[in-house]
């Protein structure tokens, strides 16, 4: 039993410092990659078509539907505590702060997180990656980076264009229910957005972003020869990608009030 | 003769298993080594290794004289530029198209070149094994004996010095496989440097200068190759008839010339 212990936790020393070093030798990468005119550049571009582009249909139905909820929601209950004037309050703490980034980070994990850990767990079995290295061609700078920078960006400009449809989708049909004017609506929620609620939304995007870049490319690379390992590794990364930026969503809301 | 490879107290270890122990080898510039085992010997680990692909758990691969393992990116970039590597299952990238194939190993280590001398490289190389596929496709369109050709022309994009081969004709066809070991021949030829694993018995009696028998972790003989096949080593004898056999189908040119060897035992 003790002996069983001391592997699973000499295991999880292990796996830790591997993923700190890979952390590590990401961070070395990333600093180098634009200061190298190289082949990465059109892998960055591939991957925020594939990440931000091919998900804007996705994003806007639910930033959409959710803005909608929320006024209907908010248009209904909040006059019978007298609070009417809270709406914008509720928008932008909800759409702007919380859900959005983390909605975002969610589709993301489903689409592109899934994606990434499949196609390098698959590149592994197939000695793609070892092709890669035989012509000194490092792994992490020409499939990490790339997919890193590209999923970060495309997460925070899909957060952007979340909360624009979300905001737009509430006032659409805010106005079926009680016509407002445009100018009154968008005053109302410029009275109430600080600079600290669009950095708190950004940031957390982008944290969000690098988390779900990392980890799924970090298990990606965790498959080590056979195709079963594929689809295992891809539900280790969603579920810890999944996990990871709830826990930061945590930590960045309580350095949001700190 | 100047050593390309040269490695030393090499260890490997996979799932607690030891794939390779203590292995200290060299292997002479300009001529052709083949590397034969029974499977399981640690062959491909071994080539892998030698060509700075895996790490080893020990050791060190010393690649024209600098320790691959302990050099600086930039120069470890020089060194792989003076190598190509042929993968026993092609190992092409299956995501991109046959031209980027070629076309990303020459961009990254030539940023400079132009399109026009991108196309007239890849075309260039396409003309040696007359290669008339559209390079647009992926290269799941092509067959299992043209991928593996297709690899061997990627391998030779970089214009390497020193080519390492793991089973270049296991699982083709005999056209794709003669067309193979053309090619090799020529790059024998050229001089360059070849280190290969096979199976093959035509390919070894065709190209081995040097031969390296391989088992249960451990090199059991190595040396020019008419001083191996002729060893009175038992253990030796009965690997490379097993390997051999496994290819006797249609490779018998060693076969002859091992069969009176061990008759003699």
């Amino acid at each position: 039993m003790v002996a069983r212990i001391g592997h699973w936790v000499n295991g999880k020393i292990r796996d830790s410092v591997y993923a700190a070093g890979y952390f590590y030798e990401t961070i070395k990468a990333l600093l180098l990659f634009f200061r190298r005119r190289q082949v990465g550049y059109k892998v960055l571009t591939m991957q925020m078509l594939f990440t931000g582009v091919e998900a804007l249909g996705v994003i806007s139905l639910l930033s959409l539907s959710l803005g909608a909820v929320i006024i209907i929601e908010g248009l209904i209950l909040l006059p019978q505590f007298g609070q009417g004037d809270l709406i914008y309050t509720i928008l932008i703490t909800i759409i702007t702060r919380e859900l959005g980034p983390i909605l975002t980070a969610f589709i993301i994990i489903a689409r592109s997180g899934t994606a990434i850990s499949t196609e390098i767990g698959n590149m592994v079995v197939s000695h793609e990656i070892e092709a890669y290295v035989s012509f000194g061609i490092n792994p992490i700078s020409y499939l990490v980076v790339p997919r890193f920078l590209g999923v970060t960006f495309s997460m925070v400009l899909l957060n952007l264009y979340f909360n624009i449809f979300g905001l737009i989708g509430s006032y659409l049909l805010g106005t079926l229910m009680q016509p407002i004017g445009f100018s009154e609506y968008l005053n109302g929620l410029l009275s109430v957005l600080t600079t600290a609620d669009i950095i708190s939304s950004l940031g957390k995007s982008a944290v969000f972003g690098m988390i779900i870049s990392l980890v799924s490319t970090y298990y990606g690379f965790k498959v080590e020869r056979a195709t079963t390992e594929v689809p295992q590794k891809a539900i280790k990364a969603v579920g810890h990608s999944i996990v990871l930026c709830i826990l930061a969503n945590v930590v960045l809301t309580l350095f949001y009030y700190l | 003769m100047k050593d390309a490879v040269k490695v030393s107290g090499l260890r490997f270890e996979r799932n607690n298993l030891l794939i390779l122990d203590d292995i200290s080898l060299s292997f002479p510039a300009e001529a052709s080594t083949v590397v034969m085992g029974s499977s399981g010997s640690g062959k491909s680990t071994l080539l892998k290794i030698a060509a700075g692909i895996i790490m080893p758990d020990g050791g060190r691969v010393e690649l024209y004289g600098e320790n691959i393992f302990g050099v600086g990116e930039k120069k470890l970039l020089q060194l792989q530029r003076r190598t190509g590597f042929v993968f026993q299952d092609a190992a092409l990238w299956a995501n991109m198209s046959l031209y980027s194939n070629m076309e990303v190993p020459l961009r990254y280590h030539y940023p400079d070149m132009t399109n026009e001398e991108v196309d007239s490289k890849i075309n260039q190389l396409l003309k040696r094994v007359d290669f008339r596929e559209d390079l647009s496709v992926r290269p799941a369109q092509l067959s299992t004996g043209e991928q593996k050709i297709f690899s061997f022309l990627r391998a030779l994009v970089t214009e390497p010095e020193l080519v390492f081969l793991d089973e270049p004709t296991t699982s083709v066809d005999q056209s794709s496989a003669d067309k193979i070991i053309n090619l090799i021949r020529k790059l024998k030829e050229e001089g360059k440097t070849i280190i290969a694993v096979t199976h093959s018995a035509r390919l070894t009696s065709l190209i081995a200068d040097y031969l390296i028998v391989m088992g249960e972790g451990g090199v059991l003989a190595e040396g020019p190759f008419s001083e191996v096949i002729r060893t009175k080593d038992q253990r030796v004898a009965d690997i490379l008839s097993d390997v051999l056999d496994m290819s006797s189908s249609y490779d018998t040119d060693l076969l002859e010339l091992l069969e009176p060897e061990f008759d003699d035992e």
